[in-house]
C-alpha cells in the first residue's frame, strides 16, 4: 500500500490537506483555513471536497481521526480532528521529493516563469 | 453580520442535502460537514461578503460531492457483485470440465443450484464482512460463511448422518448462526455468541441422532431404500466430522471475540 501511495502523485486536494496537517491535527474548518492560507486564496475547497478527500485518505491510510473535542475559538460543539498516519507523512515526502526533482530540472534547463516558449 | 438565525435556515437545509449521501459516509462525515458549513458561513457572515451567493456555491459543491460519492459507491458495490461472479463461474467450472471430459454426472439443475448457493454466500460475505473493518472480523465472517456452505455441501451430496430426513437439523444449526447474527446487528461481541451458539447447535445434532436412532425411530435416521445403516459409516467419523465442524465454528467465534477487542 505504502510503495503505491509513495509512487503515485496526489492530487492537489489530498497534498494541500497532507500539508495543512504536517504541522498539527485540525478539524474539517481548521483545514480548509490552513489550506486557504497556505495557497494564498488560491486553492478554493467546499466541504464535499474536503470530506470526500479525507474519505478517500482515511481508506489509503494516509490520515486518520483522532479524538473529538471543541476548539475554543469557534463554538462548543466537539469536532473530530484528523492526523497524518507514518504513511501519510511518506507518501507528502515522497510527494515533495517529486517536486523537488522537477523544480531541480527547471533550474538546471534554467526555465523561469515567463522565460520560455515552444520553438523560441 | 448575518443574523444567526439565517445560518441557523442555512445550515438546516444542508443537513437536509447531506441526506442524500451514502449512508456511510452520511454517517461518518456528516456531523463535521455541517459544522464546517456553519463554520463557513459565519466567517463569511463575519466579513460581510454575500453570504447567500456563498451559501449556493457550498450547496453545487457539495452536490457535485453526492453525485460523486454515490457514484463511487455504485461502482464499489458493483465491483464486489462481478468478483463473486466470477468466482463463482470459476468454481463451477469445475464440475462442468468434470462432465464434459471425465464422465462425472452434475446434474443440469445442480448448476444453477450450487451458482446460486455460492454466489450468496460470497455476498452474503461480503455484505457482513464490510460492515467490520478488522481482518479478524473478515476472517471469522470467511469462516462462519465457508463451513456454512461445506455444511449445506456435503449434506447435499451425501449426508453427514446417513442419508435420512435427520440431515435436515443441520438447516437447523445454520438458522440458529443467521438468527444470532441478525440478533447481534452484526456487532463482533454478539457475533461471537452466535457463533458460540451455533457451534453448540452443531454438536448436538449427532447426539440428538443418536438418541433417535436409540430411541428405535429408524425411518428418521436412513432411507428406506438405502442400502446403509444408520450412521453411515459409522458412529466415530460421524461425530469426528461434526467436531471440525464445531472447531471451525469456535474458530470463527474466537476470530469475532478478538474482533471485539480490538474494537473496544
Amino acid at each position: 500500500m505504502i510503495k503505491k501511495i509513495t509512487n503515485t502523485p496526489l492530487t492537489p486536494a489530498v497534498l494541500h490537506i497532507l500539508l495543512a496537517l504536517s504541522t498539527e491535527e485540525r478539524h474539517g474548518y481548521g483545514i480548509m483555513k490552513q489550506v486557504k492560507s497556505e495557497s494564498q486564496g488560491k486553492v478554493k475547497m467546499g466541504p464535499g471536497t474536503l470530506y470526500g478527500s479525507l474519505g478517500r485518505m482515511m481508506e489509503a491510510g494516509l490520515i486518520r481521526e483522532s479524538d473529538k473535542r471543541v476548539d475554543r475559538e469557534l463554538d462548543d460543539e466537539r469536532r473530530v480532528y484528523y492526523k497524518l498516519t507514518k504513511h501519510g507523512q511518506a507518501a507528502l515526502a515522497a510527494e515533495l521529493e517529486r517536486y523537488r526533482a522537477v523544480v531541480a530540472l527547471a533550474r538546471k534547463k534554467q526555465l523561469a516563469p515567463g522565460s520560455f516558449a515552444y520553438g523560441t | 453580520m448575518e443574523p444567526d438565525p439565517l445560518i441557523r435556515r442555512y445550515r438546516n437545509w444542508y443537513t437536509h442535502l447531506l441526506r442524500l449521501y451514502p449512508k456511510a459516509h452520511r454517517e461518518r462525515f456528516g456531523e463535521g460537514m455541517e459544522q464546517t458549513f456553519n463554520d463557513l458561513c459565519r466567517e463569511r457572515g463575519a466579513a460581510e461578503g454575500g453570504l447567500f451567493s456563498f451559501v449556493v456555491w457550498m450547496f453545487v459543491e457539495t452536490s457535485a460531492g453526492i453525485l460523486r460519492e454515490n457514484g463511487r459507491t455504485i461502482v464499489m458495490q458493483n465491483k464486489s457483485i462481478v468478483r463473486i461472479a466470477l468466482v463463482t463461474g470459476c468454481i463451477l467450472l469445475v464440475p462442468l470440465l468434470g462432465n464434459l471430459l471425465m464422465g462425472w454426472h452434475w446434474h443440469p439443475i445442480a448448476f444453477p443450484l450450487w451458482g446460486a448457493l455460492l454466489f450468496g454466500t460470497g455476498l452474503t460475505y461480503e455484505l457482513i464482512a464490510k460492515k467490520g473493518g478488522t481482518i479478524a472480523y473478515r476472517a471469522a465472517v470467511g469462516i462462519a460463511c465457508a463451513t456454512g456452505f461445506v455444511l449445506v455441501f456435503i449434506n447435499a451430496a451425501a449426508g453427514i448422518i446417513g442419508d435420512g430426513p435427520v440431515n435436515v437439523m443441520y438447516l437447523g444449526v445454520l438458522a440458529v448462526g443467521f438468527i444470532g447474527a441478525l440478533i447481534a446487528r452484526f456487532q463482533p461481541r454478539g457475533m461471537s455468541l452466535a457463533l458460540f451458539a451455533t457451534a453448540v447447535a452443531q454438536m448436538l445434532v449427532p447426539v440428538i441422532a443418536l438418541a433417535i436412532w436409540k430411541a428405535g425411530w429408524q425411518a428418521l435416521l436412513t432411507d428406506p431404500n438405502s442400502p446403509h445403516p444408520p450412521f453411515h459409516p459409522g458412529i466415530a467419523p460421524v461425530f469426528a466430522l461434526n467436531t471440525v465442524f464445531v472447531m471451525l465454528f469456535v474458530g470463527s467465534a474466537m476470530l469475532f471475540r478478538r474482533a471485539s477487542a480490538s474494537t473496544d
